[in-house]
């Protein structure tokens, strides 16, 4: 099986390829459009290897749309209130359950691969007071669940609710007490200094830059050329590109296509030796 | 005024104007909201914290992501909304609308990131940054009365109206009405809980917060 190569790039570059993408996403209903996004994102769940699936609350928003939506010109059958049932109401539900899965299944393939230092590293420089407090944050809480089990043990009782109410009550004075401390501390180590780096350290490299170009100039093609335009309601009606297609179908499917060229060299080089 | 502001106040109308004929009112709606929030984090950056309240800011981020996660099993019983109501009393408007925002934003990490995220950082925002300028305004009391009233409407009409506008994405009026009206359970169970926490914690809580003022400055 092939790993995801995509990972190991630059945060910047993946931040650019999950913005435009889940942007386009949203953003373009053309069907066409909706099945690369959504085997391109399928396909890039099973490359990460996630087995996470929320589809019965699509398949039912799917259902309700189309039944509340009456606007359409092509009647399919009247519903038992006497509201007309259309074929461009049912292609719009559709095309719209479709848009929501793609972008959940985008989320699922962002939240696996732009883990939060990646995202404290891009912000950092930016707005370092907030990702200064974020990092703490992500420190304090599995801080927080050692010390609520350290006063679990000291604090048996018969009285769940007594003891729940001891619990918190003990817990927010402690670390409110060690926060000053804290505070005091980071202080005396030259909080505020010029010159402060992060944990994680990634490098721009060649590479980078060359795929970050890649991706800029393909979603600007996308949005300069905007010829993929559709409209459900009232009348279905597109407009196609083919250009446009596999432009869109080479942006969504980056990382797959990235990984397998990472994978094809290292066998090459392999075979050479 | 600092400048980035400007820009950003420029951008608002551009943007509806250039993408209300595209009939996209989630995309258009989800850039507003993001607009609406970057102004507060720009001046939060441009203010020299002290960071004995960036430290403070973060324990009650990290309390609120806590109590969330505490209560998994259970996804409406979350007392997120009432951590950051008391923040939002003790350390300030300002400090109120940070914590709103970036608690619903970490907790995120453990609950999953989505597109439903931006709009409960909004939403918990403006709970925050409401109830620290009502006790500033004295409309607000330090009572449990007042501050369980105050939790249960905000819960309901700002939690619920703002995160449900998520259904903006089915772009269908009729779907985003029955969405709303299949949610009033589900954000009456929400604001109910988070009462009785405010009930429950409110006051000791704030004594705790005001004895660290006294005691550290």
């Amino acid at each position: 099986m092939i790993r995801c190569y995509f990972s190991d790039y630059h945060p910047i570059v993946l931040f650019i390829y999950f913005i435009s993408v889940i942007s386009f996403a949203i953003f373009l209903m053309h069907p066409v459009c909706l099945l690369i996004s959504i085997s391109a994102a399928i396909s890039y769940l099973a490359l990460l290897r996630i087995k996470k699936y929320m589809l019965a609350i699509f398949l039912i928003i799917s259902i309700i749309n189309p039944l509340f939506n009456h606007a359409g010109v092509t009647i399919l059958f009247y519903l038992p209130t006497g509201n007309p049932f259309t074929l461009e109401s049912l292609l719009y539900g559709i095309a719209t359950s479709f848009m929501i899965i793609t972008v959940i299944a985008w989320f699922c393939c962002y939240n696996k691969v732009v883990t939060s230092d990646k995202l404290l590293y891009l912000f950092g420089k930016l707005l370092p007071q907030l990702s200064l407090i974020i990092s703490m944050v992500l420190r304090l809480i599995p801080l927080y669940k050692i010390r609520f089990n350290k006063i679990m043990h000291a604090n048996p009782s018969d009285n769940a609710f007594k003891t729940a109410a001891l619990v918190v009550s003990i817990m927010v004075t402690w670390s409110m007490e060690t926060a000053i401390d804290t505070a005091d501390s980071m202080k005396a180590r030259g909080y505020g200094l010029p010159n402060r780096t992060t944990f994680s350290n990634y490098k721009l490299t060649t590479r980078d830059i060359v795929v970050s170009i890649g991706l800029v100039v393909m979603s600007g093609y996308l949005i300069c050329s905007n010829k993929l335009a559709v409209t459900y309601i009232p009348i279905f009606n597109y407009t196609q590109s083919l250009p446009d297609f596999i432009i869109y179908t080479i942006l969504c499917y980056t990382p797959i296509i990235l990984s397998i060229m990472e994978e094809l060299k290292w066998k090459y080089l392999i075979s050479k030796i | 005024m600092p400048k980035p502001i400007k820009i950003i106040l420029l951008l608002m109308p551009l943007t509806t104007l250039l993408l209300v004929d595209s009939n996209n009112y989630y995309f258009i709606s989800l850039l507003l909201i993001i607009y609406a929030m970057l102004p507060f984090f720009i001046i939060y950056e441009k203010r020299k914290v002290q960071l004995r309240e960036l430290v403070m800011i973060a324990v009650m981020i990290a309390i609120a992501v806590a109590g969330r996660s505490a209560f998994f099993m259970l996804p409406q019983i979350k007392p997120m909304v009432a951590i950051v109501i008391i923040s939002g009393i003790c350390l300030g408007a300002q400090s109120g609308f940070l914590i709103g925002t970036l608690s619903a934003f970490i907790s995120n990490f453990i609950f999953g990131q989505g597109p439903w995220t931006i709009w409960q950082m909004f939403a918990t925002g403006s709970i925050g940054f409401l109830a620290g300028i009502l006790y500033y305004n004295n409309i607000l009391m330090k009572t449990k009365t007042s501050i369980c009233i105050f939790g249960g409407i905000t819960t309901f009409f700002i939690y619920g109206g703002i995160v449900n506008l998520n259904s903006l994405m089915t772009n269908n009026i009729a779907t985003i009405i029955a969405y709303y009206v299949y949610s009033i359970p589900f954000d009456l169970l929400h604001a109910s809980s988070t009462i009785v926490f405010l009930y429950l914690i409110a006051i000791p809580m704030i004594e705790k917060i005001e004895r660290i003022k006294t005691k550290y400055g």
